[in-house]
This record gives structure tokens, sequence and C-alpha cells, in this order.
């Protein structure tokens, strides 16, 4: 689960300081990102940008598959291992899943964090056949798993966009 | 399914090992790193969570 992972793929258009890696390359890169990107680079970019948008939405929709198509390995099985339990074990704690066209910003807030699952937002829905039931502090923290794990899975899907366009993996 | 019933420490246990988990993963590069990273975040969980739970503590009387 923790081997060391490719930070780029090998055929993808590399702009900017992409060799570089951790705190040192984001450094180098702020320094001299304005230095380093040429005009002519808009047309090298624009297939990279698409790529890295593709990249961001199949990690959202199915969480861990950005970074599989990145062939970051690790990254991907822990993001939809880490992604899966936690959905499993909100709807298993009888948390809330929440459904769009909620009366209130909490609601519309908590069906946003739940969408951010992807397709496991579906899973969530079918495991838990019996409803959720928040009286008991069980189902209060099922309903935070689940909107944890769409958080989570938007912010890997994030990681996945920023390692697609070269700035961080 | 089987509903699930965890006490508040094992709810408190399970979140911050998958969270930590996937910060040590996502946030570092080399295992060891990663290792550490979601150690160190597993601990701070831990401690925030239980000193906030004592500093609520005289509330809940």
């Amino acid at each position: 689960m923790f081997e060391e992972d490719h930070g780029h793929p090998a055929a993808a258009p590399v702009p900017e300081v992409s060799s570089q890696d951790g705190a040192q390359g984001e450094a180098a890169g702020g320094a001299t990102e304005a230095a380093t990107i040429a005009p002519t680079q808009e047309t090298v970019d624009a297939p990279s940008a698409a790529r890295a948008v593709a990249v961001a939405l199949a990690g959202w929709l199915l969480p861990g598959l950005g970074h599989a198509l990145m062939k970051m390995w690790g990254r991907a099985l822990t993001i939809f291992l880490t992604v899966g339990f936690l959905v499993y074990l909100g709807a298993g704690m009888r948390g809330n899943v929440f459904e769009p066209g909620g009366e209130d910003a909490f609601a519309r807030l908590g069906y946003l964090a739940d969408a951010g699952t992807g397709a496991f937002y579906f899973a969530a829905r079918a495991l838990e056949v019996s409803g959720s039931d928040v009286s008991h502090a069980d189902g209060d923290y099922g309903t935070r798993f689940l909107a944890t794990a769409g958080v989570l899975n938007l912010l890997a899907a994030l990681h996945a966009y920023e390692a697609a366009r070269g700035r961080k993996a | 399914m089987v509903p699930l019933h965890f006490s508040h420490f094992q709810s408190l246990l399970l979140f911050a090992l998958i969270i930590s988990l996937a910060f040590g993963t996502l946030g570092r590069r080399k295992p060891i790193e990663r290792v550490k990273y979601a150690a160190w975040s597993f601990a701070m969980f831990l401690l925030v969570g239980i000193a906030l739970g004592w500093l609520m503590y005289p509330f809940s009387k």
C-alpha cells in the first residue's frame, strides 16, 4: 500500500517545474513559475488541462480512479478503501444520507458533502435499507463519516488534478 | 445490512485511523514519511479529540 508512486504519467506533457517534488519543488515552482511559462505554452497546456479535468472527474465519480489513471496505484487503492470504508461505516451506523433539494442550508451542504463520494453515494443509499436514525450517537457519527468520505474524495480528486497538471504529487 | 454500533471512543479511533491513513498517503511520497505523518496525524486526532471531550465535560452536567 505504501509503495512509491509514479509522480507523473510518462506520456503526459509536463509544464513548469514538474520534475521536482515535495516542498522544495513547490517553493521553486512558486518563485519561477511566471518566468518559466512562456506564452507559447498555452497550446501545449490545453490538452494537459483537459486531461487533468478528466482525471479529477474520474476520481470524483469513482474514488481512486483519478490516481489510478495517473498510475499512482498506492494512492488509488488507499483512496478507494478509505472512502469505501467510511461510506460502509456511515451507512452501517445509520447516518443521514442527504438527498438533493434539502429544505435548509445544512441539508444542502450535507448533500454536497455526500455527493462528493461519487458512485459510492448510491452505494450508501442502497446499503441503508432501513433508513437513517440520528436519534442515537451512532447515527450522528455515521452522518459525519459519510460527509467526511465525500470531502475526502473531493480532496483526493483535487490532488489527482494537481498531479495531472504536474504541480505536485 | 446489519446495523453497526460503536462507542464514542471506538468511533473516534476508527475515524482517526482511516483519515490518518488517507492523509499520510496523499500528503507524502516516501513510504517512511507516509508512516510518520499518518502516525503523527493519528496521535493528534486522538489527543485533540480527548482534550476537547474533557473541555466539554463540565457542560454535560
